[in-house]
């Protein structure tokens, strides 16, 4: 392990604190607050737009974009940068397709959009399905990262980092549901981004104040020269580089935990809105990334290599250290760390409702539940999953190859969600038959393509798969075609009357937002970013809409 | 459980001018959008996996490749294109919605009889169009 790491440990538990103690006294006040169902997975519908875009953002970078990309540009050049154009770019399918609609159509989860005139149990079923597999893939991915993250920077044992990244995400969502979910991801997105302005200023200065000597000066300290900043040092097949574009500019429009947020605003203006506040703020910070990796690459040399390890990931803390020293390293550190947590209380919460509001309460009790009741199996769910997801990355350990499961998260989010959830929007003619179908056809033929991938295929830390005919570590330009083509086929397959009955309603409902769930204007209106100061309640009532 | 709301004549709303106006106006702004910024995107991603010295290139000044500059233009164009949007919504498509919600409460309202009849002469009058029934037969 790093030397300067073991050294830290006081420090960054100091920074640790901060954030948990931060973020456990927005619980303690969210909890007073949270009582209804519409409390519990949507905020009240109370979030203002700027406060939804915050969140989003906090709910939407992760430690792969904080850690992951800033290493992949430290050790692949441009490479590197093409992740976070994908992630950025994806926004726009997310507004111009999904946002307004789900929040007109919808209440808690994707899956009241998918059930709106489709048959609630096999619909519900499989949309809980498709929500279930990516929060899942994705938890388990973040949850490995953290414990790895936090017993390098801390020097705390993997098992103790992991656990207790999930007990303060469970707290958080049992004590104070999405709105105490969506403070800390505000937050997070606050210290996210000032981290991220921070350190490109910083480094900025150190290079001497002009952009172009990041290149210049990048170039110079890499083995690879020239080809640094060309394409193709990561991503080698050109089949693969499109594939994961077209995974992650339509995966991020299948992500339940962010088309979730949109049901915590009041109406569809707010949540356009939300959307270009989310923009500017990722897109900022992914512009960003350029200084952070780059800059880690010329300031770092090819003698940081060693200290980023081989994922890249510690690109970023080794960088902070030959910065700041100790003290800014620890506060990196714990900017993770709240990065961490943001995201998977917003994945667990997630699921959580697929399992007590989709499963639980439409297609066991089949909405025979009272709504406390409905609150409650979601807390045990949120417990369960966590304690779940705490127990597969401890057995797995920090060997358990998460790379592909981001992947995975996003080619299932994109071949499975979101072609069911566009179509059933649009497509007058499309069914029941036609959503199972489409989700089932979309999350098996993600996952089944990554397991023969070379990535995974045929086992531990494999180096180019057994199959040679296939060589793909991207599924999405199979998959996703595969889950359009599963949608359609049920849908013609078979006739469903009353779903193409009420298209009219859906569509009218979807795109003018008349009947659509008002808020119960229990919760708040304050100043994104402060936490305290927006302990007011109003008791505004949306106007009907 | 999603809410029913039956007090609304949603199959009259649908083929109301207000809501026909609305949609036709949200496709006209949404569909080439789509294509333009997918357009933009592969584009940039197939240069990245089929050009890779083409986009290592020099772009004006030493360092500037021209890979970073089209990457640079992602970002330009998802801002201005979601800038777009909004203006467009607050100006044009939100208050198209706002006509189309009043026309449908107003007719389930008892005491607007007149804007009801008016609505059914007007959806008669639209099923002539012939733009308006390919559309709707294309959707069905």
């Amino acid at each position: 392990m790093n030397t300067y790491l073991a050294s830290v440990n006081e420090t960054a538990l100091a920074t640790f604190a901060v954030v948990v103690g931060v973020t456990l006294v927005i619980t303690y006040w969210a909890s007073k607050r949270v009582s209804t169902a519409t409390d519990f997975w949507a905020a009240g519908r109370g979030l203002t737009g700027p406060q939804n875009g915050f969140a989003i953002a906090g709910d939407y970078m992760s430690a792969a974009s904080f850690l992951g990309i800033a290493g992949l540009i430290f050790l692949f050049g441009f490479d590197g940068f093409l992740y976070s154009v994908g992630f950025l770019v994806a926004f726009l399918t997310v507004l111009f397709l999904l946002a307004e609609r789900m929040r007109n159509s919808g209440k808690f989860t994707i899956a009241d959009v998918l059930t709106y005139r489709l048959k609630q149990r096999p619909a519900r079923t499989a949309a809980a399905l498709g929500t279930l597999s990516v929060a899942g893939f994705y938890l388990i991915a973040q949850m490995v990262g953290a414990g790895v993250l936090i017993e390098g920077l801390v020097g705390i044992d993997f098992w103790l980092a992991v656990v207790l990244t999930g007990a303060f995400m469970i707290i958080y969502i049992v004590a104070g549901g999405m709105l105490a979910t969506s403070w800390v991801q505000i937050i997070k997105a606050f210290l996210l981004m000032s981290a991220a302005i921070v350190m490109t200023i910083w480094v900025l200065s150190r290079i001497g104040w002009n952009p172009l000597d990041l290149f210049r000066d990048a170039r110079g300290q890499s083995a690879e020269g020239e080809n640094y900043l060309k394409p193709g040092l990561f991503l080698a097949t050109p089949l693969d580089t499109i594939s994961l574009g077209l995974g992650l500019v339509l995966g991020t429009a299948g992500l339940p935990h962010i088309l979730m947020r949109f049901f915590t605003v009041p109406n569809a203006k707010a949540a356009r809105g939300s959307v270009m506040w989310a923009m500017v703020l990722i897109g900022g910070f992914y512009v960003m990334t350029t200084a952070l990796g780059f800059g880690a690459r010329a300031i770092l040399g090819k003698g940081g290599e060693e200290a980023a390890g081989p994922t890249g990931n510690n690109a970023l803390p080794t960088l902070a250290n030959e910065l700041g020293g100790e003290l800014f390293l620890a506060i990196i550190a714990g900017v993770a760390f709240a990065t961490i947590l943001a995201v998977v209380a917003g994945l667990v919460i997630s699921a959580s409702g697929a399992v007590a509001h989709d499963v639980w309460s439409n297609v066991v009790r089949q909405g025979r539940d009272s709504e406390r009741e409905e609150v409650w199996v979601a807390k045990i769910a949120a417990v369960s999953i966590g304690a779940i997801a705490i127990g597969i990355a401890i057995i797995g350990g920090e060997g358990l190859n998460v790379s592909f499961m981001v992947g995975l998260a996003f080619a299932v989010a994109a071949s499975a969600n979101f072609p069911a959830l566009l179509l059933a929007l649009t497509w007058r003619r499309f069914n029941t038959a036609g959503a199972v179908t489409g989700v089932l056809f979309g999350v098996i033929s993600s996952i089944a393509l990554v397991v023969i991938s070379p990535t995974v295929w045929p086992g531990p830390d494999s180096e180019g798969g057994a199959l040679s005919w296939y060589s793909l570590a991207n599924p999405g330009i199979i998959s996703i075609p595969l889950g359009f083509i599963g949608c359609w086929l049920g849908t013609v397959l078979t006739t469903e009357p009353s779903a193409v009955a009420k298209f009219d309603e859906l569509y009218v409902r979807s795109e003018t937002g008349l009947g659509a769930e008002a808020g119960t204007g229990l919760t708040l209106t304050g100043r994104h970013g402060g936490g305290r100061a927006a302990a007011t309640a109003t008791t505004t009532m949306i106007p009907r809409l | 459980m999603a809410e029913h709301h039956s007090e609304f004549d949603w199959e009259a709303v649908e083929r109301s001018p207000e809501f026909r106006e609305l949609v036709n106006k949200k496709k006209a702004f949404i569909i080439p959008g789509t294509i333009f910024f997918l357009a933009w995107y592969f584009g940039f991603i197939i240069l990245a996996g089929y050009a890779p010295d083409f986009m290592g290139r020099e772009f004006i000044t030493d360092g500037l490749t021209i890979g970073y500059v089209l990457a640079l233009s992602q970002f330009v164009m998802t801002w201005v294109l979601g800038w777009m949007y909004l203006r467009k919504s607050d100006k044009v498509f939100d208050p198209l919605a706002a006509r189309a919600r009043e026309a449908a409460t107003g007719a389930a309202a008892p005491q607007a009889e007149a804007p009801a009849t008016q609505q059914r002469f007007r959806r008669g009058e639209l099923a002539d169009e012939p733009a308006t029934t390919d559309e709707e037969a294309s959707r069905r």
